[in-house]
């Protein structure tokens, strides 16, 4: 498995010029891609440096080119951005309704940071300050610009909640009301998807019935939150029902 | 072909000049809106690059012309989805450029073209002459490549100008796969570090 990942490593470079032929080969690599922060700088560094290539071979178009872009650029309808601005239709099965994407500071305060911290917690900047400075990492999901809120009841018991970012591919994932576990027992976070189940990491322990939030990254679209109960410290597949598969 | 200096000087802006990627950036911030003067200066700014490097790959005039206009009618189009999060905007639409040449070459190119663009390829610097006035950024990726082994520029050159994949590079070359994939990753790597990539 390690032989195989430093393999897709080093199709970076291809990748990054288009030199990787389409089918399974490019599907796997965007999979890997998706799940390895690493590997996305390297490639966008690779495409600055493409960039530059490019800019070195420029070259003056037909000047006719201009105006026939720019004509058919003012009858064709634009895209609208990715990013949902209304809910997703509601599903029965959540215990919570599906909150909308939300946009900016005042979502991140008003929600996030009381779900993740407690009310209590976080209810200055000076607080939330302190709390980005402990956690950079779940802080750019926390801060993203927009956000989307999930919440789930976990089957023994509990509420599982997602703050998933937009553009990352990242979530925090706090939970509270958890059953406790027996020594040498965990609960383990999983990413799902009809080809492959990817560990999240652990859960960290209940404080005061709730956890801390926790970071996983890698999250593709379909992918579906899954929750389980394994033997520390964690496995590298689930051996357990699944407690939660919460769609993203 | 011998444009003037103020022709030239548009493609002047390098795309890891800060100041230029940030201007980029707002312009497509405008475009996402609808802003058609927007585009037209994002047209200004990158359809010369677009081309250029489509042309480099495709080879022929028209065909490169036809794919830039569907390029910058995608960046018209899907400007809303631009992240600078994820990178530039001179990025994004070179990437773009680049690989709906490279979708072009392997839908439509026959095998008599292909075996015509490797014997074009192996003298890319002659091509350079064909494009507008020597810039800033020419020199230095003619300085940067030029530092490289000959297998790395050789496989970068193959690969991003020449539309190959590495596995056709590989043969072309007559190194393995895995040593190729390793030369293109090793010699973007050193590309970066001598170009100031972040």
């Amino acid at each position: 498995m390690k032989l195989l990942r430093q393999d897709l490593h080093s199709l970076t470079g291809a990748y990054a010029l288009d030199a990787i032929e389409g089918g399974t080969e490019r599907d796997r690599f965007n999979r890997h891609l998706s799940r390895c922060p690493s590997c996305a700088a390297e490639v966008r560094g690779f495409r600055e440096v493409a960039t530059t290539m490019a800019f070195a071979a420029a070259a003056e178009p037909p000047p006719e080119l201009r105006a026939q872009v720019l004509a058919a650029a003012a009858r064709t309808r634009q895209l609208p951005p990715e990013v949902r601005t209304h809910a997703r239709p509601r599903r029965t099965r959540a215990s919570l309704p599906w909150l909308p994407w939300l946009s900016g500071a005042v979502a991140m305060a008003g929600i996030a940071v009381a779900v993740f911290f407690g009310l209590a917690q976080a209810r200055t900047q000076s607080q939330l300050n302190q709390l980005k400075q402990q956690d950079q990492a779940l802080a750019l999901v926390l801060s993203s610009p927009q956000v989307k809120v999930l919440s789930h009841q976990v089957i023994n018991g509990g509420t599982a909640t997602v703050v998933l970012a937009a553009s990352r591919h990242e979530l925090a994932v706090a939970t509270s009301g958890l059953p406790a576990l027996p020594a040498g027992k965990v609960y383990q976070l999983w990413l799902i998807n009809p080809r492959q189940i990817v560990s999240a990491g652990l859960l960290p322990a209940e404080i005061s019935g709730q956890t801390r939030a926790v970071l996983a990254t890698g999250v593709t679209s379909g992918d579906a939150l899954g929750l389980t109960v394994e033997p520390a410290p964690g496995t590298a597949q689930p051996t357990t029902k699944v407690l939660l598969a919460l769609p993203l | 072909m011998n444009p003037s200096d103020s022709d030239a000087s548009r493609f002047r802006s390098s795309p890891t000049d800060r100041r230029g990627e940030r201007d980029l950036n707002d312009l497509l911030v405008h475009v996402a809106r609808g802003d058609q003067d927007a585009f037209e200066a994002v047209y200004d700014r990158l359809a010369g690059p677009a081309y250029g490097v489509i042309r480099r790959v495709l080879r022929d005039p028209a065909q490169s012309e036809e794919v830039t206009q569907e390029v910058l009618l995608e960046v018209w189009r899907t400007a809303a989805r631009f992240d600078p999060a994820v990178g530039g905007a001179a990025t994004w639409v070179m990437t773009i450029a680049h690989r709906r040449a490279i979708d072009r070459i392997r839908s439509t190119r026959a095998a008599a073209q292909r075996e015509q663009k490797i014997a074009d390829v192996s003298t890319p610097h002659d091509e350079v002459a064909e494009a507008v006035e020597a810039s800033l950024d020419r020199e230095r990726v003619q300085r940067c490549l030029g530092s490289l082994t000959d297998v790395q520029r050789e496989s970068i050159t193959l690969a991003y100008y020449g539309g190959h994949s590495y596995r056709q590079v590989s043969e072309l070359l007559n190194v393995t796969l895995g040593a190729i994939k390793t030369r293109i990753r090793d010699g973007l790597i050193r590309m970066r570090d001598c170009l100031g990539v972040s």
